[in-house]
């Protein structure tokens, strides 16, 4: 019955959906009454059937493929709900409910003056909706049945039941789906005579704010889940799926910035335009590397062609509508308001050039494999090095500016008064750079670029805190500082981190850095759904006393036959010690790897912050909109 | 105890008929004494590419194509190849699929080059925008 | 100026889309990878023989008919299902095909070729995978085509299918 019923509610929303397109169109009396009816329906009919694809997973309704092919009895409750989401099919489902819950906020923007341009921005979000609900029915249906119903399912991958893995797709969805709300309003916006100036970038900032303060959050959790999951220390891999939600980010944080400017100045407003349609576009390309089966990844879904071709043609005619909408009509909102580059809007643009610069460049080696096999038939590989080498020699720069920026004035700073304003920071900058080098004595170049790029945004944002000046928005100031934290985590983490790696019988002992390491035993353990070897190992401190005991596992998924190594880590501020216990014996002892990673939390710490801050600025939009609109 | 200690054997015995095919990143075994030597084998490992497994190195990677290739290249090091012959005699069996940092060819031209064009644009853009502005 | 920087970008990514859709729609297994010994000699090594006390040395075997080279091993799966095609290339095309069966126990390989049926002409010994290395294998099983001449023109990575069976059988007609 319920899985019937969430296929009926699929074909209800791609009816609500086409409603909307048209009654949106429309120009008569009861376009309000009808949009309304649409908005509404659209979204509980999707979220029914979201809710309705939970319930037949939770229950084991193994009749239903989806849960046949992703589910088992013994699975943990958690991850039978947010195993819901870890595959192709109800991960569409997840798009769909993003989108109809944005639309339903586009559409809470309607007062007396805007109703033409938010039904123009409704059509094109009907449009989109209408694009995925399509293909979720005919290529990707999670409501599809399997005859003759089976007894259990296939279970899910062992390495994917984690709570920051669970968390991580709706987080990255609000992120990636949220730009198509920006997308929306920009087209909107490019089709409208604007005679009444209507604020559209006054709607578009809070959407974007949001998109990107989840965008960000959802990589990250990826990032942790990686860490601690993968069992070597790594949380960034510049796979092509992790660049796909990489460029999106890129182009909101140009995109958050530069609307900035669009809402003081008024100026660059035919950039942000473009900014936004690239971004959504991005998302909707991400999408198809991920789900057509052009390449291959850990992250990709089940391979299909046919499902890729869709969703080419869906980003043709999306990009192809767009960028020609722009071409012709953008003309409009260019303006000559100039600024001089030594100002706040001048560091912005430079900010904005960068993470154009920096996405491009990810974008081309994404693709390039893919274009050489069309072209040469060989396979090349561009991996970590490549990246390294272009995008952070760009990167310095643009941190660099971020510290200054912010203190700038708009439209032209005073040269005299530049040094007096940075000088402060300067100085502190200076102080805990050398504070952190007496704790971690190695030098090397990059090291000592990047503490000091981290401490250069720390310092001036910390100081613009303590000289509680009002004119900065709290949200930016958390989020930056939060983007200090993140920059000194990468950088420690990355030149600073020591490896042991040693065979080690019961008794043995081994040290790191300070860390006297003694292999104490083995216990066989037994989890819901699995069996497991944990390595006991005593940890001392440099006073010789135990102050943790770290228990690695080697894990065996019966159901799955899958075999996986849990870590086991101690986290404080200054380092994770991380061991993984490797195969071996009683006889020959066993091998064991220990990692000790400085700073390597404060990843994790920048990360949240940036959220945080994030959340306030959403919130002061959000308030500053409304004000607005009275 | 006894029981405990049959488990341990049992578990163990399966976990190595599947790590045995599957053995862990570089292992004390494979670690070269010199330590200079050792540093070459790992900066070089980290820019191969396990053949198997999606987009790792040589140097993380559990399988045992990723062992072996380890070990070889440690036996070139000790042999006196320089990193060009080591990464030479990889492409020529593997093609330059296994490289994680695209070599200079005819055909990665526009992707080593592109960044810095991006590059230049954007500082054209810069300048091209202060032009414009300096009548202020 | 602003138009320009508009469209050459557009037309770039319309380009990009056509080479997806290109490869889209041709056959092609994406996690698949070329391989670089196509057109090239035959790698010199030397093995020992499962079957015979005779070292086997790859210059004197190679260069004189056409052979089919499989990489194999008893405790890969696809290797069992894919045996019966080995034995129709030996027995009713009248190839020649040498085995080279990787990282494993002879002892279980003689007992493996006993129960399936022996194909090979030569059964070679790849104790430590060196050769495998050297001709390029990164998963077993592997199946190379060489020439009269010892070049190699083809090679299929994973076990043999029908349509593989098929494809080879036209290409050594061919080559003849």
């Amino acid at each position: 019955m319920a899985p019937s019923l969430g296929n009926f509610l699929l074909w209800l929303s791609l009816f609500f959906a086409t409603f909307q397109f048209f009654a949106s169109r429309k120009k008569n009396n009861l376009k309000l009454k009808f949009i309304t009816i649409a908005v509404g329906g659209l979204l509980i009919s999707s979220l029914l059937a979201f809710f309705l694809l939970i319930y037949v997973h939770v229950v084991s309704d193994f009749s239903v493929l989806n849960v046949f092919q992703n589910s088992h009895t013994t699975k943990p409750l958690l991850y039978k709900i947010s195993g819901v989401w870890g595959n192709h099919e109800g991960s569409m489902l997840l798009w769909i409910i993003v989108l109809t819950i944005f639309n339903y906020f586009i559409f809470k923007l309607y007062n007396k003056k805007n109703f033409s341009f938010i039904s123009k921005t409704l059509e094109t979000q009907a449009f989109i909706i209408i694009g995925f609900v399509l293909f979720t029915i005919l290529t990707s249906n999670p409501f599809e049945r399997i005859i003759p119903e089976q007894n259990d399912g296939l279970g899910f991958n062992p390495i994917l039941q984690d709570p920051a893995l669970a968390i991580h797709p709706p987080l990255l969805y609000i992120g990636y789906v949220g730009f198509s709300a920006a997308f929306s309003i920009s087209i909107a916006t490019l089709n409208f005579n604007n005679n009444e100036k209507i604020p559209w970038y006054n709607y578009m900032k809070p959407f974007v704010m949001a998109a990107w303060t989840f965008l960000t959050i959802g990589i990250a959790l990826g990032s942790v889940w990686a860490y601690y999951e993968l069992g070597w220390g790594g949380w960034w891999f510049w796979d092509p799926v992790e660049n796909a939600s990489l460029m999106p980010w890129l182009l909101g944080t140009a995109l958050l910035h530069s609307l900035i400017i669009v809402e003081k100045r008024k100026s660059l407003q035919s950039w942000v335009l473009l900014l936004s349609i690239l971004a959504f576009l991005l998302s909707v390309l991400g999408t198809f590397l991920v789900r057509s089966g052009i390449l291959t990844s850990v992250h990709t879904f089940a391979l299909d062609p046919s499902r890729g071709l869709y969703i080419l043609i869906f980003t043709a005619l999306l990009g192809g509508y767009s960028l020609i909408l722009y071409g012709t009509k953008s003309k409009k909102y260019f303006n000559n308001d100039f600024f001089s580059f030594l100002s706040k809007e001048g560091s912005i643009l430079i900010n904005n050039i960068l993470m154009v610069i920096v996405c491009a460049t990810v974008f081309l080696g994404t693709v390039y494999p893919l274009l050489i096999e069309a072209f040469t038939n060989n396979k090349i590989s561009v991996g970590e090095p490549y990246y390294n080498s272009t995008v952070i020699p760009i990167l310095i720069p643009a941190i660099l500016v971020m510290g200054i920026g912010p203190l700038l004035a708009w439209k032209k700073e005073d040269k005299s008064k530049i040094f007096k304003k940075i000088f402060p920071s300067i100085l502190l900058t200076g102080i805990m750079t050398i504070l952190i080098f007496s704790i971690y004595r190695s030098y090397t170049l990059i090291g000592i670029v990047g503490i000091i790029l981290s401490f250069w945004i720390i310092s001036n944002n910390l100081i613009i805190l303590i000289r509680k000046n009002k004119k900065y928005s709290i949200g930016m100031i958390i989020a930056h500082l939060g983007v200090g934290f993140l920059i000194l985590g990468i950088t420690g983490s990355s030149v600073w981190q020591e490896e042991r790696i040693t065979r080690m019988k019961f008794s043995e002992e081994t040290k790191i850095k300070e860390h006297k390491i003694v292999f104490e035993k083995i216990d066989e353990i037994k989890g819901a759904n699995y069996i497991a070897l944990q390595g006991n190992f005593l940890v001392y401190d440099e006073n010789g006393n135990i102050f943790t005991k770290l228990k690695p596992e080697n894990r065996f998924y019966p159901v799955t036959s899958n075999f996986t190594t849990e870590a086991s880590i101690h986290t404080n501020l200054f380092r994770d010690l991380y061991i993984v216990l490797g195969e071996g014996n009683l006889n020959e002892g066993w091998v064991v790897r220990i990692y000790y990673n400085p700073l390597v939390v404060w990843i994790w710490i920048g990360a949240l912050v940036i959220f945080l801050g994030g959340l306030v600025s959403i919130n002061a939009n959000v308030k500053k909109l409304k004000i607005l609109e009275q | 105890m006894i029981l405990k200690k049959s488990f341990i054997i049992i578990i163990s015995f399966c976990l190595m008929q599947f790590l045995s095919n599957n053995s862990y990143t570089v292992e004390p075994d494979e670690v070269l004494k010199n330590q200079k030597q050792e540093l070459r084998a790992r900066n070089i490992s980290k820019n191969v590419r396990c053949m198997v497994c999606q987009n790792q190195s040589i140097d993380d990677s559990n399988a045992p194509l990723a062992k072996d290739l380890r070990i070889l290249i440690r036996s070139k090091i000790k042999d006196g190849k320089n990193d060009e012959e080591i990464y030479k005699f990889l492409t020529d069996r593997y093609g330059d699929f296994i490289l994680l940092k695209p070599p200079l060819k005819l055909s990665t031209l526009a992707l080593w080059f592109f960044p810095f064009i991006f590059l230049i644009i954007g500082i054209f853009i810069v300048f091209y925008h202060n032009k414009k502005s300096k009548n202020f | 100026m602003k138009k320009q920087l508009i469209i050459i970008p557009s037309i770039l990514f319309l380009l990009i889309l056509l080479t997806f859709f290109y490869l889209l729609i041709i056959e092609r297994n994406p996690s698949e990878i070329p391989s670089n010994l196509i057109e090239k000699n035959v790698p010199k090594f030397e093995a020992e023989s499962l079957i015979n006390s005779k070292k086997f040395i790859s210059h004197d075997e190679f260069g004189n008919e056409i052979i089919l080279v499989n990489f194999f091993a008893t405790w890969c799966k696809p290797c069992i299902e894919e045996h019966i095609y080995i034995q129709r290339f030996a027995d009713e095309e009248k190839i020649r095909v040498i085995g080279i069966n990787y990282k494993d126990n002879p002892k279980k390989t003689i007992k493996w070729l006993n129960k399936l049926g022996n194909p090979y002409s030569n059964v070679l010994l790849d104790k430590n995978g060196r050769i495998a290395i050297d001709w390029g294998v990164y998963g077993i099983p592997e199946t190379y085509v060489v020439n009269s001449k010892g070049i190699i023109k083809y090679k299929h990575i994973g076990p043999i299918t029908e349509k593989i069976y098929k494809k080879i059988n036209s290409l050594t007609k061919e080559i003849k």
